[in-house]
């Protein structure tokens, strides 16, 4: 199952564990250093959870709907 | 504030620095972990909760509300508020502030961009090692595990290599001031600042704030492509994302936070793998192991082992009730051999898969910043030793460090020969 994920640019902290987990999608900003997400922003649920898990800021969630 | 539970089933004792002369007290983390609940500690200013089990560990850390970095300290006795305040950096604070402090410096860290200093870390390592083996015995720590992080973060700041000398010297004064005594004088350096508003107490402390604003003061003026620059341009563009005393401590910080922790897991690693000769042999055989063997020392030496947090509001943690305004202190060196996550805990096994080690942290925004930097230094150590196949070989015993806080290898004699 795919799931549409998003990042909270509050909270995030700019460690680059998003980016080094999914470098399709997820890009840190050359400017401000925080993460964006590029293209769809969709994933496998399995790899969305644990995306979620490993970011220290607690930035990343699932959008509703 | 709660008190101690009246039925204490233990009286645990793991702060007494004594007590790790020896190695990490195992047994007394394995009965609190096997105890239901929270466990209270006494401790000189005021006892502490302990965390002991991985899973209370993890969501402690990543619940930083609740649980705060910048109410009392994050070692284990607290800060009287002005000393708190001079010595304040990123490690103790909250957001915002935090956020705004740890965006100044990520950038650097992340790990695509620590990539780029592989080959500076690969040369210091190769330097290190050749002149070992070229002695063929001697102190592993001075020899290698404590020079490599130390030249590694000074090449990194912009630190000119005709100071790095002075800097080193520093830094060892800073790690004396984690023990017991210090062999500096109050005064030392010129300093004149009352020792306890310095981190570590130390004088050498008011010598390094020195040095980083002179060096802030020259690459304001010079930019280079280097970390000092990088700070001061944040100072610049906008005068309050970055206070003096901010810049300082953060400077600082960068100087120290990398060096003893890196230098332990080097340590630790390095007998690890003296002791356990078919592991090594493993590793020799099959080089793409190293990533795993990596994660492995990590979680074996715990190079800290453990922080504090200091609750905001009542909270419940492991079915314990905790009230607002109490120490609550995560053990790392427990949530690493916890048998709940970990197959065979004290098996040093560099194979070991889905490695959930606590060692730079459970998880939330004070995951140490120098992750993936320490990770590349024990990468490039590993792959330099496997390429020259080199064996070590314990001489003795190691001396280890009087602390309840880093698990110190202050020296341990070691032959090295390489064997086709
Ligand atoms: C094996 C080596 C290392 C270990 C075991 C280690 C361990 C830790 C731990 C446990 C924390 C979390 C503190 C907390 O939650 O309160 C931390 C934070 C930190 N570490 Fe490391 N560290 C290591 C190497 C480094 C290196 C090489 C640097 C170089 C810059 C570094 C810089 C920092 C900084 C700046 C923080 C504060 C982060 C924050 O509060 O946001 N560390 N480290």
């Amino acid at each position: 199952m795919m799931v549409r994920i998003q990042v909270n640019q509050e909270s995030c902290i700019g460690s680059g564990q998003c980016e080094m987990l999914e470098e399709e999608t997820f890009v840190l900003d050359d400017d401000t250093g925080i993460s964006q997400v590029v293209g769809t922003g969709l994933l496998p649920a399995d790899r969305a959870e644990k995306v979620i898990d490993m970011c220290p800021g607690r930035a990343i969630s699932l959008t509703e709907t | 504030m709660s008190t101690a539970p009246t039925e204490a089933p233990l009286s645990p004792n793991v702060t007494d620095a004594s007590l790790y002369l020896d190695g990490i007290p195992y047994d007394r983390f394995a009965e609190m972990r096997a105890t239901p609940g929270l466990v209270w500690h006494d401790y000189h200013d005021g006892g502490f909760w302990a965390v002991t089990r991985h899973a209370d560990v993890r969501t402690m850390s990543r619940d930083a509300e609740v649980f705060s970095s910048a109410v009392g300290h994050t070692n284990l006795w607290d800060l009287e508020a002005d000393a708190l305040e001079a010595r304040r950096s990123l490690i103790d604070t909250d957001s915002p502030d935090h956020t705004r402090l740890r965006r100044l410096v990520a950038r650097a860290f992340t790990p695509k961009n620590i990539r780029r200093w592989e080959d500076t870390v690969r040369v210091i390592t190769a330097e290190l090692l050749d002149e070992f083996v070229e002695k063929g015995q001697g102190d592993f720590v001075a020899e290698v595990a404590a020079p490599l992080p130390i030249r590694v973060i000074l090449t990194m700041l912009g630190v000119p290599v005709e100071d790095a000398g002075y800097l080193v010297e520093l830094s060892n004064f800073l790690v004396e001031g984690t023990g017991e005594t210090q062999s500096i004088p109050p005064d030392a350096f010129g300093n004149t600042t009352e020792l306890r508003l310095l981190p570590f107490n130390s004088p050498a402390s008011h010598a390094l704030f020195e040095y980083g604003e002179k060096m802030g003061e020259m690459r304001r003026n010079d930019p280079q492509d280097d970390l000092v620059t990088s700070l001061v341009q944040a100072e610049a563009e906008d005068g309050d994302r970055l206070s003096g005393s901010e810049y300082r401590n953060l400077f600082h910080l960068l100087v120290f936070a990398g060096n003893e922790t890196t230098r332990t897991a080097l340590s630790h690693g390095a007998m690890a793998l003296a002791d356990h000769p078919d592991q090594w042999q493993r590793v020799l055989d099959d080089p793409s192991l190293i990533e795993s063997a990596t994660e492995e020392v990590l979680r074996w030496s715990s190079p800290v082992m453990h922080m504090r947090r200091t609750t905001t509001k009542e909270v419940e943690l492991a079915g314990t009730t905790l009230g607002a305004g109490e120490k609550v202190v995560m053990w790392y060196s427990s949530a690493n051999r916890d048998d709940a996550v970990f197959d065979d805990p004290f098996a040093f096994d560099v194979g070991r898969q889905d490695n959930a080690h606590f060692s730079f942290g459970g998880g939330g925004p004070h995951l140490c910043l120098g992750a993936y930097l320490a990770r590349l230094e024990i990468i490039v150590l590993l792959e330099e030793m496997a390429k020259r196949k080199l064996h070590l070989t314990r001489l003795g015993e190691p001396v280890r460090a009087p602390s309840n806080f880093v698990h110190g290898v202050l020296s341990v004699d070691m032959a090295v020969e390489a064997r086709a």
